[in-house]
C-alpha cells in the first residue's frame, strides 16, 4: 500500500477490509521512520514495541467489528504531551530522561479509539520557537528541502506527516506552533478554539493560550481527529462547557455566501510578496465558488508581538519555574537547595527558554508589572474587541500563515528580535482564543509549500474546516520528495 | 539593561550565566525590551472584569476526595529515600 | 513603665475540613504516609491543572460571613511565585487583588472590655508541603501529603496593642472557625497557625515604626512570650539609637529568642498575576444567600439560647461555648433532658473538673450525651447520691456504658432504707454530744459535719433529703 500522502480515511478503509492488518500499517510507517528520519529528525523517540502491542490491541476490535474512526491508526505525538510510561522531553536536556507516570487527556481519548503511537516527535524546546533548532536533540529539517527550517513548534509533527512517516500527528498552539510549521511544511493544521481541547497533560508553555490541535494531510483528517481528540475535562478548568458538534459536518457544503475577511495589516510589506500574491489568488477561488471577500482592519496587529511575548513568557516564567531538578529532570549539582535548582535549571534549559524566562520576570516583576504586563493584558481585551467587530461582519478571516516561506536554517540565529517578529500572522489568534486551521495554498518558484490560515468565530471549528476542506477540493499538493 | 537589572532577573529566575555569556544575554535582552517597549505607546488600562473568562461558583468541582496515586509512581523520576524527595539542605 | 507602645496585625492561616484537597481530588486529611495523599496535580507534575474545590470556596464564604465582611461577587486566584523545596511548583496558588473576603470585624472582650478588630481580608489558598531535616546527611526529605491542603488567610488591621488582645482574638476566632464548621483548629497540628505582624512606637507618636514579622507561633503561650520578646528587643534597638529592620523572624522557644529568616529583598518580590489555570468566579445573591443560611448556630447565639432557653447562668453558659467538643455534647445531652439546667451545672462542675485532670478525653468521649443527661436526672432524683454519682461517671468516662447498668452492677442506688438511717444516725448523735450541744446553741454550721458523717456511713443507703429531714427532727427533739 501506498502511504505518501495516506489519509485517514484512506487507512480506515484499508484495516476495515482487512486490505493491511493494523501491526503490518504500523510496521510500514516504522520501515519509512528507520529509512528517512536520520535525515529528518521527526521523532525524538520512537516506540516500536508498544506500538506493535497497541496495534494487536486494536486489531482484536477491528476483527470484533468494533472499530470506531481511529483505531489501529498509527498516529505521533508532538514530545511535550505526556504519554504514560513514555519519555517526554519537550526536546529539552531538562527533561531528558523524564518519563510522565499518567497520560495526558488527549491520549486517553485517543486510547479509547485504539490509537496506535508511532513515537513522539521533536520540537522547540518547551515549545519556545518557530523553527525546530532550539530543539536539544532533534533540530528537524524541513522534508521539501533539508537546509530549511520545517517550522515550530510542532515542526517535528508537521514534518512526518509531510514526509509521510507518520499519517496525522498531535500539535500544540502556542503562538502559531501548529498552523506555521504546517504552513512551512506544506500540510493542513488547526489549533482549535481556547478550551475546544484538553490541557490536561499538556506541559504547559503560556497556559492561556496553549491549545493542542492535529496536524494531517488534510481539513477532512484534521476534522477526524479533533472528534476524537475534544472532550469536556473535569481535569482542566479552562475546558470549555460547550457542546462538541461533528466537526466533519459541514465537510463538502458550499461556500457560496460566506463571508471573508481580510484585515489589510496581514497583507502589509512585512509579508513576501510571493506568500502575499498566492493567499489572494486562494482568495479569488474561495471568491469564485461564491464566497464574498469584505476588506477591513486589526489595528491591534501593530501591538501584537509585544502583547503576546508579555503575556507568553510571563506564563512561562512561572510555568517552568517547577524544574527545579528535584522531583523530575535534570539535577544538577549543588550542596545546598539554591545551588542545586541554579545549577539544574542553568544547564537543563537551552539559551531560548532561558530568554523568555528572564523576559516573562523582567514583565512580572515589582516596578515594571503595570507597564509591561498589566499593559499586555489590556491589549488582549483589545484584539478580542476588534476580532468581535469583524465577525460582525464575516464568517472567517483569511490571511497569510507567516511572512514567509521556510527559511534557511541559521537564518536567525542569534537573532531573537527577528524570530519573534516572524510570529506576527498567528499570535493574535492564541491572544483572542480562536481557532485557526492552516492548509497549503500554492508554491514558491523554489517549490516551497505557502500556508494560508482561515480564522474563525470561538467554537465554530466548523466553518473554518468547511472553507479550508472547500479550497481543498481545488487544490493538488506535491508530496516531498526524501 | 543595567548589569544589575540582568542580575535581579537571574536571581527571580534562578539561572546562571558565566561574565562573558552574561554580557551576551544582557545585549540580547536589551534588544527584546525596545521591541517589548513598543507597548507603551498603547494608551488603554486593563479592566479585569471584563475578562469575560470567569465561571459560575456551581461549575466548581464538587469535594469527592479519590484515591491517590500509587507513591512509587509518582517518585519514579525523583532522587528519593524513604517515600520522599531528596533535597540538599536549605539555608535560611 | 515603656516609653514605647506596640502595634501589631495578624495573619491567621487556617485549613479547611473539606474532603479533597483544594485543587485536586486527593484526601484533605491530616498526616498519612509521606507522599501517600499525593497524586500528579497537587505533586507538581508537568502538564497537570488545579480544579478548584466547591466546598473550599462555600467554607471561604462562611468565614467570611462569621466576621461580618463584603463577600466579593467575583473573586479570582492568583500565583505567587518563589522557590522553595515543600512548594513543588515553585508557585502557591493563592489571591491578591481580588479576596473572596473583604472589609470585616470581630469583637473580642479582653479584660473585660469590649474590643473591635478590623478584619482587612480574607483570601484562599493552598498549602504547602512538609519538610524533614536530615541535619547529619545535610539533606531534607520533602513529602507533600499537606500541597495542596485549602488554607484561608485572615488578615486583620493592625488593630492589637497587647498580647492579651492578640490572644483573645486569636481565640475568637479559633471558635467562630470552630463553631462554622469550616477548621478543626488544632495549633498542635498545624491546622491554625499564626504570624504576628510588630513595630513599636514612641508613646503619642501617630507613625507606626518599622514592622518585623514573626513566624513558627505553634502555640497560644508561644504567641504571647513571642511577642513580648520581639517588643523588648525592639525597645532596646531604639533605645540604643539603632533602626528595626522590616524583616521575617523566627521564634525559637527553646532558646526564647525570635532570629531573622530571610532578608534579601528578591526574596519578596513574590510576582503575583492572576492564574491562566483557574477561571475567575461570580457568585449570584442566592448562592450566598443559601451559603449565609446554611451557617450553623455560632457561639454567642448559643450562650444566649443557653440562658433564655435552660435558664443557664451567663458564666456557664460561656464555659460550654468556650469549647466547642463541651459544647456539642452539652446540646446533645440538653435535648435530651427535663431538667438542662442541672445538666449544665453538672457539665460546669463535675465533667469539666474530670477534663481538667485528663480523666476524660474530649475527643473521646465513651458515653452519649443522653447517658449523660440520664445521670444528672438520677442525681438530681435522688436516686443517686453525690458520691455514687461520681463514682457512676468514673465507670462511664473509663469504660463507657449506662449509668443506671453500672448503678445496678455495683448496688448504688439509694434505697430509702429508713430504719438504717435511723439507726446510723441516732448512733452518731449519741457519739457527739459536742456538736450537737453547739447546734442547739444556734450554731447552724455543724449541720453539714453530720451530714457529712451520715453520707459517710449510710453510702447512699438514704437519700440526701430523708437524711437531712431525719437529722434535722432528731437535733431539735
Amino acid at each position: 500500500m501506498d502511504l505518501t500522502r495516506a489519509k485517514i480515511r484512506d487507512l480506515r478503509k484499508a484495516l476495515d477490509t482487512k486490505e493491511i492488518g493494523a501491526a503490518e500499517l504500523c510496521g510500514e510507517y516504522f520501515k519509512k521512520i528507520e529509512a528517512s528520519d536520520d535525515k529528518l529528525l521527526s521523532y525524538i523517540t520512537v516506540t516500536k514495541d508498544k506500538a506493535m502491542e497497541m496495534a494487536a490491541d486494536a486489531q482484536k476490535k477491528i476483527d470484533a467489528g468494533e472499530a470506531s474512526m481511529l483505531t489501529g491508526i498509527p498516529i505521533a505525538i508532538k514530545d511535550n504531551i505526556c504519554t504514560d510510561g513514555v519519555k517526554t522531553t519537550c526536546s529539552s536536556k531538562m527533561l531528558e530522561n523524564f518519563v510522565p507516570p499518567y497520560d495526558a487527556t488527549v491520549i486517553e481519548n485517543l486510547k479509547n479509539e485504539g490509537y496506535v503511537l508511532l513515537g513522539k516527535t521533536s520540537m522547540d524546546e518547551f515549545a519556545m520557537g518557530g523553527s525546530n533548532q532550539t530543539s536539544a536533540f532533534a533540530k528537524t529539517k524541513n522534508p521539501y528541502d533539508l537546509e530549511r527550517v520545517p517550522g515550530g513548534s510542532s515542526g517535528g509533527s508537521a514534518a512526518a506527516v509531510s514526509a509521510s512517516l507518520a499519517p496525522c500527528a498531535l500539535g500544540s498552539d502556542t503562538g502559531g506552533s501548529i498552523r506555521q510549521p504546517a504552513s512551512f511544511c506544506g500540510v493542513t493544521g488547526i489549533k482549535p478554539t481556547y478550551g475546544r481541547v484538553s490541557r490536561y497533560g499538556l506541559v504547559a508553555f503560556a497556559s492561556s493560550l496553549d491549545q493542542i490541535g492535529p496536524i494531517c494531510n488534510d481539513a477532512h483528517d484534521c476534522a477526524i481527529m479533533l472528534n476524537a481528540i475534544c472532550s469536556q475535562d473535569a481535569h482542566d478548568a479552562t475546558s470549555a462547557r460547550v457542546d462538541i458538534p461533528d466537526f466533519t459536518a459541514k465537510l463538502g457544503q458550499s461556500v457560496k455566501g460566506m463571508k471573508i475577511a481580510m484585515p489589510k495589516e496581514f497583507y502589509s510589506d512585512d509579508i513576501d510578496d510571493e506568500v502575499k500574491s498566492s493567499v489572494v489568488a486562494a482568495a479569488k477561488t474561495l471568491e469564485a465558488q461564491g464566497a464574498q471577500l469584505i476588506d477591513c482592519s486589526i489595528p491591534g496587529l501593530k501591538y501584537a508581538i509585544p502583547a503576546y511575548y508579555l503575556i507568553a513568557c510571563a506564563e512561562a516564567a512561572s510555568n517552568l519555574s517547577r524544574f527545579d531538578g528535584i522531583k523530575y529532570g535534570y539535577r544538577g549539582e549543588g550542596r545546598t537547595f539554591e545551588d542545586l535548582i541554579r545549577d539544574s535549571r542553568s544547564k537543563g534549559f537551552g539559551e531560548e527558554v532561558k530568554r523568555r524566562i528572564l523576559l516573562g520576570n523582567y514583565a512580572l516583576s515589582s516596578g515594571y508589572y503595570d507597564a509591561y504586563y498589566k499593559k499586555a493584558l489590556a491589549l488582549k481585551q483589545e484584539i478580542i474587541k476588534e476580532y468581535n467587530e469583524v465577525f460582525d461582519i464575516a464568517d472567517v478571516i483569511l490571511t497569510p500563515t507567516a511572512p514567509s516561506v521556510a527559511y534557511k536554517i541559521g537564518a536567525q540565529d542569534n537573532d531573537p528580535v527577528k524570530m519573534y517578529l516572524a510570529d506576527i500572522c498567528t499570535v493574535t489568534v492564541n491572544i483572542a482564543g480562536l481557532p485557526g486551521i492552516n492548509t497549503t495554498c500554492g508554491y514558491t518558484g523554489e517549490g516551497m509549500p505557502i500556508g494560508m490560515s482561515v480564522i474563525g468565530k470561538r467554537f465554530d471549528e466548523q466553518t473554518i474546516l468547511q472553507c479550508a476542506d472547500a479550497f481543498e477540493q481545488t487544490f493538488a499538493p506535491t508530496a516531498p520528495k526524501l | 539593561m543595567e548589569l544589575k537589572t540582568i542580575q535581579h532577573l537571574c536571581e527571580l529566575s534562578k539561572l546562571n550565566y558565566e561574565d562573558e555569556a552574561l554580557e551576551k544575554v544582557m545585549s540580547e535582552m536589551t534588544d527584546i525590551i525596545e521591541l517589548m517597549d513598543t507597548i507603551k505607546s498603547f494608551d488603554l488600562t486593563y479592566d479585569d472584569t471584563k475578562d469575560n473568562n470567569s465561571i459560575k461558583f456551581c461549575e466548581t468541582r464538587e469535594d469527592v476526595a479519590k484515591p491517590s496515586f500509587p507513591t512509587e509512581k509518582l517518585l519514579s523520576n525523583a532522587e528519593n529515600t524513604d517515600n520522599c524527595y531528596v533535597v540538599p539542605k536549605v539555608v535560611e | 513603665m515603656s516609653a514605647y507602645f506596640p502595634t501589631m496585625g495578624l495573619e491567621i492561616h487556617a485549613e479547611l475540613l473539606t474532603n479533597s484537597k483544594v485543587f485536586c481530588t486527593c484526601s484533605a486529611e491530616f498526616g498519612g504516609e509521606p507522599n501517600s495523599r499525593c497524586c500528579p496535580v497537587c505533586s507538581g507534575l508537568p502538564g497537570t491543572l488545579p480544579v478548584l474545590n466547591r466546598r473550599a470556596v462555600e467554607y471561604i464564604i462562611k468565614a467570611g460571613y462569621v466576621m461580618n465582611c463584603d463577600i466579593s461577587r467575583f473573586t479570582k486566584w492568583d500565583r505567587k511565585n518563589y522557590f522553595y523545596p515543600d512548594l513543588p511548583k515553585a508557585y502557591q496558588i493563592s489571591q491578591m487583588p481580588r479576596p473572596v473576603c473583604l472589609d470585616g470585624h470581630v469583637d473580642i472582650k479582653v479584660n473585660g472590655e469590649d474590643k473591635v478588630i478590623r478584619i482587612n481580608r480574607i483570601h484562599l489558598e493552598e498549602d504547602a508541603g512538609k519538610l524533614v531535616h536530615d541535619d547529619v546527611n545535610r539533606i531534607s526529605l520533602a513529602d507533600y501529603n499537606r500541597c495542596g491542603i485549602p488554607l484561608i488567610e485572615i488578615v486583620t488591621e493592625p488593630d492589637f496593642h497587647s498580647a492579651d488582645e492578640v490572644i483573645a482574638f486569636f481565640e475568637k476566632i479559633k471558635l467562630l472557625l470552630q463553631y462554622a464548621g469550616i477548621c478543626d483548629c488544632k495549633m498542635e497540628q498545624g491546622s491554625i497557625r499564626c504570624d504576628v505582624n510588630i513595630s513599636i512606637a514612641p508613646k503619642g507618636s501617630n507613625e507606626l515604626g518599622t514592622r518585623t514579622e514573626l513566624k513558627n507561633l505553634n502555640s497560644l503561650k508561644a504567641i504571647a512570650k513571642a511577642i513580648e520578646i520581639e517588643i523588648d528587643r525592639q525597645e532596646e534597638l531604639l533605645d540604643n539609637g539603632e533602626k528595626v529592620i522590616q524583616q521575617t523572624r523566627r521564634f525559637n522557644e527553646a532558646a526564647g529568642e525570635t532570629v531573622a529568616m530571610r532578608s534579601k529583598e528578591d526574596a519578596h518580590d513574590y510576582r503575583y498575576f492572576p492564574d491562566p489555570d483557574i477561571p475567575p468566579i461570580i457568585f449570584t445573591e442566592e448562592e450566598l444567600d443559601d451559603i449565609r443560611a446554611s451557617l450553623p448556630e455560632m457561639p454567642e447565639q448559643r450562650v444566649a439560647r443557653y440562658v433564655e432557653k435552660y435558664g443557664v447562668n451567663v458564666k456557664d453558659a460561656d464555659t460550654i461555648v468556650g469549647d466547642k467538643r463541651v459544647c456539642d455534647f452539652f446540646d446533645e445531652a440538653a435535648q435530651d433532658s427535663s431538667n438542662p439546667k442541672a445538666v449544665a451545672n453538672y457539665l460546669v462542675g463535675e465533667f469539666m473538673r474530670r477534663v481538667n485532670l485528663g480523666e476524660l478525653d474530649l475527643d473521646n468521649i465513651k458515653f452519649s450525651g443522653k447517658q449523660f443527661a440520664q445521670l444528672v436526672e438520677y442525681l438530681y432524683g435522688d436516686k443517686l447520691s453525690q458520691a455514687n454519682a461520681k463514682v457512676v461517671l468514673g465507670e462511664m468516662a473509663e469504660n463507657g456504658g449506662d449509668p443506671k447498668a453500672i448503678a445496678d452492677e455495683k448496688d448504688l442506688w439509694i434505697k430509702e432504707d429508713n430504719d438504717l438511717l435511723a439507726e446510723v444516725v441516732d448512733e452518731i448523735i449519741a457519739n457527739n454530744p459536742k456538736p450537737v450541744e453547739q447546734y442547739k446553741n444556734g450554731d447552724q454550721k455543724v449541720f453539714g459535719f453530720f451530714m457529712g458523717q451520715a453520707n459517710k456511713a449510710l453510702k447512699g443507703a438514704a437519700s440526701p433529703k430523708a437524711i437531712q429531714d431525719y437529722i434535722r427532727k432528731k437535733l431539735s427533739e
